[in-house]
């Protein structure tokens, strides 16, 4: 009881020096443009909230439009993966095949390897099958997901066989069991998987970067880059602040609403 | 695979060949050097563009800092869909003539009835050498820049300095220096300057040192040779070590430009040297009296170009350079150029800018526009080799070492002149070591 | 348990009989992810390991051979990048793996302040890492950013934490330390909450201390979830580095160059595509092995548990 109490205090203690950037980020980014301020720095408000930040980074750019395509990529990839990923852990859980080991270690491979990395073959591939500069050569190699078939495996892994082999019995297909026994209770091993998706998708940077040449096709971090990047001055510390809360805030928001959730349904994942 | 890549080929054939008679579309990349703002204001200028005729139709693709914009730019090359123009940092115009990434815009020029020297002779002297190679043209400068010495008057003359006359040699650089720094016992808590020296800026600062103290740096007419380990740069490295070591005005480490502004707005510097392409970036966020001046010299005036130039990738079809050509004439026209200019700080490289009207008014309101203008005429080429960046990073490390105290900056040169030696290798052996069998 | 023992010889009756089908059906199952990977994955990395062995230079005809290893071993900024990436590796899995499993178990209670703490502590993760490489740029101003204008309150000089060679390492590594710790603490909530609270009773019934419990029961069956956890953020500190491109590019004198960096800057500015692969496939062939060894343990746990 005390040394929970204990624990509690000081992660308390971690909590506030975690806060202290996000704490920084709000004060600043309310704060005039009066700069050359001596305490730019200070964690406390100088005065009324004040909009300068806010407006001077939504005019510099097309944040509804950024919106807009960063939903429909997260969503598009999620949508995707969430087939692929769960017949591909399903058979990697349920099915009895040869060269299954293998296949799922080569499966593995992905994990090591994000577009980052081989950013110039994964440009000729999608250039190649006419995806370039659009949100579907984005999403493309995101459409299968080691992680996720390794989530989806521990998922099914972790479910009694009962229904599925009842289900059977009575002549249904594999098809029909994944459908609609397996997904609908692999809920919550499926939402574990979509915000962990949807979080490294929405914050990623390089590879949209090279992918997409049109403004149409731009998403939020490219779009933010475009004031947190400059080269021969200094930044504009204010404005730095308000575009990182715009681009963080859906995501921040979505979080606070559903972190029990989100961590319960972790739990049922079976990564024990 | 390749059936489709064929098809796709054939597909983007049909549409660029048909509406040559119509609008052509093109992309064009561009960098945003300083900020946000400028984003908008190239899209501005674009719209205008577009507006202004219906033979091209351009989409502005930002593609974040220099660095980005060059390896977007050779990814796109690489994965056979380059853009039809593009501007890029000026010194990395010389790689890609190497490597075989731009046309020769000579062509074109030569379609408007011009020659490639008259062209080029539009722009300044200073200019001219980055954007050309063995006489032929491969850039259009776009905007420039050279370090510029900025001070804060006030400070000054609260050190008893007359701020009317900056320091003019690296002797009273260093005099002024001492008095205006601040300490409280040990720490220092204002320097009497501050020089950006983050890879990038830094390597920029030393070879003006470096041209200043009597150098060359690097070999102007073929890129296989840098000047490290010679007495005019180790004199430099050595000046940048004493302001930190010897006469403890500057701070120690790396300053990142972004930080010396910061410190300058803070009055936590009393000079610095910066890019005159943020002169307006620093008027519009510095409080406090600040004045410009020439870099002060050592046995002569001297300070590197930089900026951007507008070139065009090879693998566009005639029809998208001659579109892409276009566009580059609108924006290195006069004009446009002058407006650009004003607008950033930058000073227009087109130098019939400078006898429109606006701009005459312009230089008498902004006296620090002038004596940037004005040190052109001291202006040398920006250094530009066989792979620009790694050669340039062979210096910076071992010049950041020297302001860490690490190393001294005899045996910092040498190290460099090996490490560059190195990496210049490959080209040097089959250019100039490639001799007759 | 026994349900799992009675279904499996009942299982391999049936695989028998309907084995072919099987096979076909998980084939059909992998196909769009497979097709895919290869498309992504498999041909880029075979592509990546032909140019590693492919002799390149300027303005030379192409020839096989292993020049590119002999090189990419005889270049110093290699071995300092491999030595950094090692550094960092340590510096942040040991940290923010103890710090998120300490974090899991003092806020695992429900509770609406356990819940804020842990809101906190996750939301690094939900901001992207060019955004948070602008904000920390601030924070570690010299003289007037966050750090030293606190540190300064408490009397300390100004410190050049970017500029510093001593230093930047450090700095990057402190935040990813911030950025990654909750991100590992959820999977070790989710690992708590699954050990049954039974074990916990029946060790305290034997008298077992706080300590003797963590080390004796907490610990080795959370091992699965450590390799895993592992395994997350020994790629993460490899792929994630938009801070050090935006923060640092490598410097001061190479001090925070890694080897992603390394393999990008002599792709992309030193034009060395030879020299970038061989980076390439010593990077993925260590990842792969490391990752294997720790996917194993993780593997284990879990038969051990049904």
């Amino acid at each position: 009881m005390k040394a929970s109490r204990v624990g509690v205090i000081l992660a308390a203690l971690a909590a506030i020096l975690w806060l202290a950037p996000f704490a920084w980020m709000g004060v600043a980014s309310a704060r005039p443009q009066v700069s050359g301020a001596l305490d730019l720095a200070s964690l406390f408000p100088s005065g009324p909230f004040s909009p300068d930040n806010y407006i001077e980074a939504w005019t510099s750019g097309h944040f509804p439009l950024w919106y807009a395509n960063t939903i429909l990529l997260c969503g598009g990839i999620l949508a995707v993966q969430t087939v692929t990923v769960s017949l591909a852990g399903y058979a990697f859980a349920r099915l009895q095949f040869p060269g299954r080991e293998t296949i799922f270690t080569l499966f593995l491979l992905q994990l090591l390897l994000p577009p980052a990395v081989l950013v110039v073959p994964n440009l000729v591939m999608i250039t190649k099958l006419g995806l370039f500069d659009s949100l579907a050569g984005v999403a493309a190699p995101y459409c299968a997901s080691a992680f996720g078939v390794f989530l989806m495996r521990q998922t099914f892994r972790a479910m009694p066989r009962d229904f599925e082999d009842a289900a059977m019995v009575d002549g249904a297909t594999r098809l029909q069991v994944i459908r609609h026994i397996l997904i609908p209770l692999a809920g919550p091993g499926l939402a574990a998987f979509a915000v962990v998706s949807v979080t490294s998708h929405w914050n990623e940077f390089l590879w949209p970067l090279m992918a997409v040449s049109s403004p149409r096709a731009q998403v939020l971090t490219v779009g933010l880059a475009s004031f947190t990047r400059g080269a021969e001055a200094g930044g504009e510390w204010g404005v730095i602040a308000a575009g990182t809360t715009l681009v963080a805030a859906p995501l921040l928001l979505g979080f606070l609403f559903f972190q029990r959730r989100f961590v319960s349904s972790l739990v049922f994942t079976g990564l024990k | 695979m390749r059936i489709l890549a064929g098809a796709a080929l054939g597909l983007s054939l049909l549409t660029t060949a048909a509406p040559a008679s119509a609008t052509t579309d093109i992309d064009f990349f561009f960098p945003v050097p300083v900020q946000g703002k400028l984003a908008n204001e190239m899209t501005k200028l674009i719209d205008q563009f577009n507006r202004s005729q219906n033979d091209v139709a351009v989409t502005a693709v930002y593609t974040g800092a220099y660095d980005d914009t060059n390896l977007k730019t050779r990814a796109a090359i690489q994965a056979g869909r380059p853009p039809a123009a593009v501007l890029m940092s000026a010194n990395f115009i010389r790689e890609y003539v190497i490597n075989d990434e731009a046309i020769d815009l000579g062509p074109l020029i030569a379609k408007d009835g011009q020659t490639p020297e008259k062209f080029i002779a539009q722009f300044w002297p200073a200019v001219r050498t980055n954007a050309t190679e063995n006489g032929h043209v491969y850039g259009a400068p776009f905007h420039n820049s050279t370090p510029i010495l900025y001070y804060n008057t006030d400070m000054f003359k609260e050190a008893g300095l007359n701020p009317e006359k900056p320091p003019a040699t690296w002797q009273d650089l260093v005099d002024a220096a001492k008095k205006l720094t601040k300490s409280d016992g040990k720490t220092m808590t204002r320097s009497g300057i501050v020089i950006p020296s983050n890879y990038d800026s830094l390597g920029w600062v030393v070879s003006g040192l470096a041209m200043s103290n009597g150098g060359d740096y690097y070999n102007r007419g073929w890129g296989g040779e840098v000047y490290y380990n010679t007495a005019s740069t180790i004199g430099a490295v050595q000046f940048l070590d004493d302001l930190v070591h010897k006469h403890h005005v500057m701070p120690d480490g790396v300053t990142d430009a972004g930080v010396a502004s910061n410190a300058f707005f803070a009055g936590r510097t009393a000079m610095m040297i910066q890019s005159t392409g943020a002169l307006g970036f620093i008027r519009d966020n510095m409080k406090l009296p600040f004045k410009v001046a020439f870099i002060p010299r050592a046995l002569r005036n001297a300070v590197p170009i930089g900026g951007a130039s507008l070139l065009i990738p090879k693998g566009n079809t005639p029809a998208r350079e001659a579109a892409a050509w276009k566009l580059i004439k609108y924006l290195t026209s006069p004009e446009i150029n002058g407006g650009w200019s004003r607008f950033t700080g930058y000073f227009a490289p087109r130098m019939a800018a400078y006898d429109l009207p606006e701009m005459k008014a312009y230089l008498a309101q902004n006296p620090d526009a002038k004596v940037a203008v004005d040190q052109l005429a001291y202006a040398q080429p920006w250094f530009a080799t066989f792979n620009t960046v790694g050669v340039r990073k062979a210096l910076e490390d071992q010049v950041q070492a020297v302001l860490s105290g690490k190393v001294k900056p005899a045996d910092a040169m040498v190290n460099a002149q090996k490490a560059a030696d190195a990496l210049l290798r490959p080209y040097v052996e089959q250019t100039a070591l490639k001799l007759p069998q | 348990m026994s349900q799992a023992v009675l279904a499996a010889p009942a299982l391999g009756v049936r695989h028998r009989r309907i084995l072919p089908h099987t096979t076909l059906l998980a084939l059909g199952l992998l196909t769009p992810s497979l097709l895919l990977l290869a498309a992504f994955t498999y041909w880029p990395v075979m592509g990546v390991t032909l140019r590693s062995l492919t002799q390149q230079r300027f303005g030379q005809k192409p020839s096989w051979g292993i020049d590119n290893f002999v090189r990419l071993f005889a270049d110093p900024h290699f071995s300092t990048a491999a030595w950094n990436t090692l550094l960092y590796a340590l510096g942040t899995i040991v940290p923010s793996l103890a710090l998120a499993l300490l974090l899991a178990l003092a806020l695992r209670e429900q509770g609406r302040l356990t819940t804020l703490l842990r809101t906190i502590i996750v939301m690094p993760l939900l901001i992207p890492l060019v955004a948070v490489a602008a904000l920390f740029i601030f924070i570690f101003l010299p003289g007037g950013g966050l750090i030293d204008y606190y540190l300064a309150a408490l009397g300390m000089a100004q410190t050049n934490w970017l500029g510093d060679p001593d230093l930047a390492l450090g700095a990057i590594i402190a935040i990813t330390i911030w950025k990654n710790t909750g991100y590992y603490m959820l999977f070790f909530l989710a690992g708590l909450a699954g050990i049954p609270e039974e074990y916990h009773e029946a060790a305290k019934i034997d008298g077992a201390g706080i300590a003797t419990r963590f080390w004796r029961i907490t610990l080795p069956l959370l091992g699965p979830t450590i390799g895993f956890v592992a395994v997350i953020a020994l790629v993460n500190t490899l792929v994630q580095i938009d801070h050090v491109i935006v923060m640092t590019g490598g410097g001061p004198s190479d001090s925070t160059n890694m080897i992603l960096y390394y393999i990008y800057q002599q792709a992309e500015q030193n034009m060395d595509s030879g020299l970038a692969s061989a980076a390439t496939v010593i990077c993925v062939g260590a990842l792969l092995a490391l990752s294997i060894i720790s996917l194993r343990a993780l593997e284990q746990g879990i038969h051990y548990e049904s």
